[in-house]
C-alpha cells in the first residue's frame, strides 16, 4: 500500500535516446563550420557502413574483408548512370544499392555452403577484381582518374546541395534507419537464426535453419544498405576513385568500426563509427600529414589491441555505463500514491 | 511400403575411407510405435541417424518418409519434412537461454517470433524445463541438457523424433524420468526412435527392437524375444561367450 | 599471337610459380600447424625484399647472398609473431584470429610505408640484365635464378619434413594435436617453429625476387592474395598441394596477362578462386 507509484508516463529508457537524438539534428547548427559538419557527415556514413557490415559479419559470423566492392559498385553505377542518362540520384541510390545487392548473391551461394576462411578470401578477391576491372575499363569508368558527379550548384532534385547540413541530414536520416534496420532484424526470425548459426551450425540445421539461405539474406541485406552508402558518398564528394572506392585500405576500415564498437550488437558500430572518425580526425591534426603510414600504423596497433584486451569491442563497457545513466536519471511525469 | 510405414530404410551403405560404417542396412519404424536400436559400440547407430537426417549421403539406399523419398536431403529440409534429431553429444546453444534454445526449434513452424515464443513456453513446459527457461544453456545439468535436447527438437513439430543416447551418463533415477517423458511422447501422436544403451530403457519403451552389428541389422523383434537371442547376446559380448 | 609468345608466357609463368610456391608452402604450413590463416603473409615477403634491398643498399651484399641472413632474420620475426601475437589467440574464435593477423599486416605495411617511404625501389646487379636463350624464348636469369632457389628451399623444407625427426613432430603436430602431445611433442614450439619457418620461407621468397620486382610497401597484398588462391587449390594444410596448384596458378596469371592485359592478371587468379569454390572447394588434395 505505501510507496506506490503510477507507472512513469516517461522513462529514461525511452526519452533519453530521444533526446539525443534530438541533440544530433541540433548538432550542426552549435558548430556551423563545414570542416565539423564534414566530420558529422563522415561518421554518419561509416555508422552506416559499420552497421550493414555488421549484419553479415557481426550477426552473421561471416568476415567480409571485401565491403568495399559493394561500396563502390554503388558508387560507380550510381554515377555512371547519372551521368549517362541525367537520372536522378535518389532513384539511382536505390539502384546502387541492388546492384550491390545482386552482386552479393553469388559470392553467398559458392562460399555459405562451405565451412572456412573462404568467404572472407572471396570477398578481398572481389574488391580487388573490380577494383582492377574499374581501372582496365577506362573508356567506361575513366580509369585511375576516377568519375565525377556534374557539378550542378544547389540541385535538390539532382542530391546537390550548395551547404554541407542537407547532406549531413540525410546521411543522420540514413544512419537512423540503419539502426531501426539492424534492431528489426535482431527480433526477426532471420535475427534468431544468424545467432542459432553462429552458437552451432549442426544443431541449428538438425532443428531445420537453412544456414547459406540466412547468411545469404544477411549478406544481400549488408550489400544493399552499403551500396546505397557508396551512392550518397559519391554525391557527397562529387567524385570517386577505384583505389578508393574498392580499396582493401577501405573494406579493413569498415569492418574495424563495427569491431571496435562491437559486433553483433544493435548500437555497436555506431559507437564504433564515433570513436573511429574522431581518432582519424584527431592523428590528422596532430600529425598534420607529415608522417605518412603513422597513422595506420596506429591504427592496426588498436586493432590489434582491441584483439588481445577487449575483443567484444567498446560496446559492453558502453552499454554499462549508458545503463548506469539511465539508472541515476528520474523518470518524467511518475505520481506517487 | 504399407501405410503404416512412417520411415522405411532401404539397403543404406555408407563407407569412411577403409570403413564401411553402414551396409546393406533395411528396417522400418511404424507409425506410432517406440522403435529401440541397440547395437555394441561401431555398429552404424548414429552413422544411421546422420544418414536419415541428412548429414551424410548414403553412398547406396534410400530412405522413404511418409511416403516420399528423403535420401540425400539437407538436414533442414528433413527436419521441416517433419523428422527431427538429438545428438549424442549434445549441442546446446550454449551462450542463449533455455528458452531462446527452445525458440530457434519453434520458429520453423511458428516463423512469427510471438507466436513461437508462445510455443516455446508450451515445450518447455511438457519437458518440465520452464523453471529453468532463463538460465544459460551452458550451465545446465547433464538431465537437463537432455531436456533441452529433446524440447528443442519437439519444438520443430516433428512427426518423428530420433533420440539418440539420451539416457548416457543419467543416474538411476533420471532413466527413470527420461523413460517416463519419453513415453508420455507417444501419447502426442510422435513416432520415436530411441538408439540406447541403457538396457533398461530399451526394453521398457520399445515396441519393437532392431539389432545393428558392424553396419547392419541382425535382429528385429519385440524386446523379449531380443534380450533372450543367442546372436544379440553373441554380437554384444563376441564369440566366446556364445555357450555362456 | 603465335607460339614463341605463348611459350614465351609459359615460361615466365612457370618461373614465378616457384616463388608463388614458397609463399604459398610458408601460408600453408603456418595454417596446418597452428591453424591460423595469416593475412600478414605478404607482409612476410615485403619484411624480405626490404632486408634483400637494405643490406644491398647499405653494405653492397648480393641479393642471394643475403638470402643467408634474411631468412635468419625472418624466422626470428616469425618466432616473435607467434609468441606475442599468435599465441594469445590460439583458441579464439575465428574472427579474432583473422583479425589479428590483418591487424599486423596494417602495421606492417604502414610502418614499412612510414620508415622507409613510399618510394619504389630496386637493386641493380651484374647479372640483372642477363638473360638465356632458348628456342626463341627469353628467360632472365634473375627469374630463373628465383625459380631455382625456390626449388631449393621447397626441396630442403620437404627433405627436413619427412626426414628429420623435427620435421616429423611437425607433421605429428600438424595432423594430430593432442596426440602428438601424449608423443611428448611439445606443441608450443612446434608452432614456434612452423611460424618460424612460414616466415623465413616466404621472406626467401621475396628475397629472390628483389633482383627483378620493385620493392614498395604494399607490395605484400598481391602475394597474400595470390598465396590464399595457391594455397586453396592445392588444399588448406597441404605442401605438395601448393607445390602443385602454384604451377596452375603462375602459368594461369602469365597467360591471361598474356590475352587479357598486364592489368588483369589478378582477376584471372580471383576466376581461379571462383572456380575452385565451385567445383572442388577442398582443393586439389582434398576429400570432396
Amino acid at each position: 500500500m505505501e510507496g506506490k507509484r503510477v507507472k512513469a508516463a516517461l522513462s529514461p529508457e525511452t526519452y533519453l535516446p530521444t533526446a539525443i537524438l534530438l541533440f544530433l539534428v541540433v548538432l550542426p547548427h552549435l558548430m556551423p563550420n563545414p570542416f565539423y559538419v564534414h566530420i558529422l557527415v563522415m561518421m554518419a556514413i561509416f555508422v552506416v557502413l559499420g552497421q550493414a557490415w555488421n549484419i553479415i559479419g557481426g550477426y552473421g559470423g561471416q568476415l567480409s574483408l571485401g565491403h568495399a566492392a559493394f561500396f563502390g559498385t554503388g558508387a560507380y553505377v550510381s554515377t555512371l548512370l547519372v551521368n549517362a542518362y541525367g537520372i536522378s540520384p535518389w532513384f539511382t541510390l536505390w539502384l546502387g544499392g541492388l546492384s550491390a545487392l545482386v552482386l552479393s548473391l553469388p559470392i553467398g551461394i559458392i562460399c555459405f555452403r562451405l565451412q572456412g576462411p573462404y568467404f572472407t578470401i572471396a570477398t578481398i578477391g572481389l574488391a580487388e577484381a573490380l577494383r582492377l576491372l574499374v581501372l582496365h575499363f577506362r573508356e567506361i569508368t575513366n580509369g585511375a582518374q576516377g568519375l565525377t558527379v556534374p557539378f550542378k550548384g544547389n540541385a535538390p532534385w539532382l542530391l546537390q546541395f550548395d551547404s554541407k547540413f542537407p547532406y549531413y541530414y540525410i546521411a543522420l536520416v540514413m544512419a537512423v534507419v540503419t539502426v531501426l534496420i539492424t534492431r528489426r532484424m535482431e527480433r526477426s526470425r532471420l535475427g534468431h537464426y544468424l545467432v542459432a548459426i553462429g552458437q552451432n551450425q549442426d544443431a541449428a540445421e538438425a532443428l531445420g535453419i537453412d544456414s547459406a539461405r540466412a547468411k545469404m539474406q544477411a549478406l544481400a541485406l549488408s550489400a544493399f544498405v552499403t551500396g546505397v552508402a557508396g551512392v550518397f558518398y559519391a554525391q557527397y564528394t562529387y567524385v570517386i576513385h577505384p583505389d578508393s572506392a574498392f580499396g582493401l585500405g577501405l573494406s579493413i576500415q569498415i569492418a574495424l568500426v563495427a569491431i571496435v564498437g562491437g559486433v553483433g550488437t544493435i548500437l555497436g558500430p555506431a559507437l564504433g563509427a564515433v570513436i573511429m572518425e574522431c581518432f582519424i580526425q584527431s592523428t590528422q591534426i596532430i600529425f598534420a600529414g607529415q608522417y605518412p603510414g603513422l597513422e595506420l600504423m596506429v591504427y592496426g596497433a588498436l586493432l590489434v589491441a582491441v584483439i588481445l584486451w577487449r575483443p567484444r569491442g567498446v560496446f559492453p563497457w558502453f552499454a554499462r555505463l549508458y545503463g548506469r545513466v539511465v539508472a541515476r536519471l528520474p523518470a518524467v511525469g511518475a505520481a506517487q500514491a | 511400403m504399407t501405410d503404416e510405414m512412417l520411415l522405411e530404410v532401404r539397403d543404406l551403405a555408407k563407407r569412411f575411407g577403409g570403413v564401411q560404417a553402414v551396409v546393406g542396412l533395411s528396417f522400418h519404424v511404424s507409425r506410432g510405435e517406440i522403435l529401440g536400436v541397440i547395437g555394441p559400440n561401431g555398429s552404424g547407430k548414429t552413422t544411421t541417424f546422420n544418414l536419415i537426417t541428412g548429414f551424410y549421403r548414403p553412398d547406396q539406399g534410400r530412405v522413404r518418409f511418409a511416403g516420399q523419398d528423403i535420401t540425400g536431403l539437407r538436414p533442414y529440409e528433413v527436419c521441416a519434412r517433419g523428422i527431427c534429431r538429438t545428438f549424442q553429444v549434445a549441442k546446446p546453444f550454449r551462450e542463449l537461454t533455455v528458452f531462446r534454445n527452445v525458440l530457434m526449434g519453434t520458429l520453423l513452424r511458428h516463423p512469427n517470433p510471438a507466436a513461437a515464443s508462445a510455443r516455446a513456453e508450451e515445450v518447455l513446459r511438457m519437458v518440465g524445463l520452464e523453471g529453468r527457461a532463463h538460465t544459460e544453456a551452458g550451465s545446465l545439468t547433464t538431465i537437463d541438457q537432455r531436456r533441452l535436447e529433446v524440447a528443442r527438437a519437439l519444438g520443430t513439430e516433428p512427426r518423428l523424433l530420433l533420440l539418440d543416447e539420451t539416457m548416457a551418463g543419467l543416474t538411476h533415477t533420471e532413466v527413470g524420468e527420461a523413460i517416463r517423458l519419453i513415453a508420455g511422447l507417444r501419447h502426442r501422436g510422435l513416432t520415436v526412435v530411441v538408439v540406447e544403451h541403457v538396457m533398461r530403457a530399451v526394453m521398457s519403451l520399445s515396441d519393437r527392437i532392431v539389432v545393428l552389428d558392424q553396419g547392419t541389422k541382425i535382429a528385429e523383434g519385440n524386446p523379449k524375444d531380443i534380450s533372450s537371442s543367442p546372436r544379440v547376446i553373441q554380437a554384444y559380448l563376441g564369440a566366446e561367450y556364445r555357450h555362456a | 599471337m603465335d607460339a614463341t609468345t605463348i611459350l614465351q608466357g609459359l615460361l615466365t609463368g612457370l618461373l614465378m610459380a616457384g616463388i608463388y610456391a614458397l609463399v604459398a608452402i610458408g601460408l600453408t604450413l603456418i595454417f596446418g600447424v597452428v591453424r591460423i590463416v595469416n593475412f600478414a603473409q605478404g607482409e612476410f615477403v615485403m619484411l624480405g625484399m626490404y632486408s634483400t634491398y637494405w643490406l644491398w643498399k647499405l653494405w653492397g651484399i648480393d641479393p642471394y647472398l643475403s638470402l643467408l641472413i634474411t631468412m635468419p632474420l625472418l624466422f626470428c620475426f616469425g618466432v616473435l609473431v607467434q609468441r606475442f601475437l599468435f599465441r594469445p589467440i590460439l583458441h579464439a574464435p575465428d574472427m579474432a584470429q583473422i583479425f589479428m593477423t590483418v591487424g599486423i599486416s596494417v602495421i606492417l605495411m604502414n610502418a614499412a610505408l612510414f620508415f622507409f617511404t613510399a618510394d619504389f625501389r630496386t637493386v641493380k646487379t651484374a647479372y640483372s640484365e642477363w638473360t638465356l636463350r632458348l628456342a626463341g624464348v627469353a628467360l632472365p636469369v634473375p627469374r630463373l635464378f628465383a625459380f631455382l632457389g625456390a626449388l631449393v628451399l621447397a626441396g630442403l623444407l620437404t627433405l627436413f619434413l619427412s626426414k628429420t625427426d623435427l620435421g616429423k613432430a611437425l607433421r605429428a603436430v600438424a595432423q594430430d594435436r593432442e596426440v602428438s602431445m601424449l608423443l611428448g611433442i611439445n606443441p608450443d614450439r612446434m608452432y614456434l617453429l612452423a611460424v618460424g619457418l612460414g616466415a623465413a620461407l616466404s621472406g626467401a621468397a621475396g628475397g629472390l625476387i628483389v633482383p627483378f620486382f620493385y620493392v614498395f610497401p604494399t607490395v605484400g597484398v598481391i602475394f597474400v592474395l595470390i598465396a590464399f588462391v595457391v594455397v586453396i587449390l592445392g588444399t588448406l594444410g597441404s605442401i605438395e598441394g601448393a607445390l602443385l596448384a602454384s604451377l596452375i596458378v603462375g602459368v594461369a596469371e602469365s597467360l591471361g596477362i598474356l590475352f587479357a592485359g598486364a592489368d588483369l592478371g589478378l582477376v584471372v587468379v580471383f576466376a581461379i578462386l571462383v572456380a575452385t569454390l565451385v567445383f572442388k572447394p577442398s582443393g586439389l588434395r582434398g576429400q570432396a
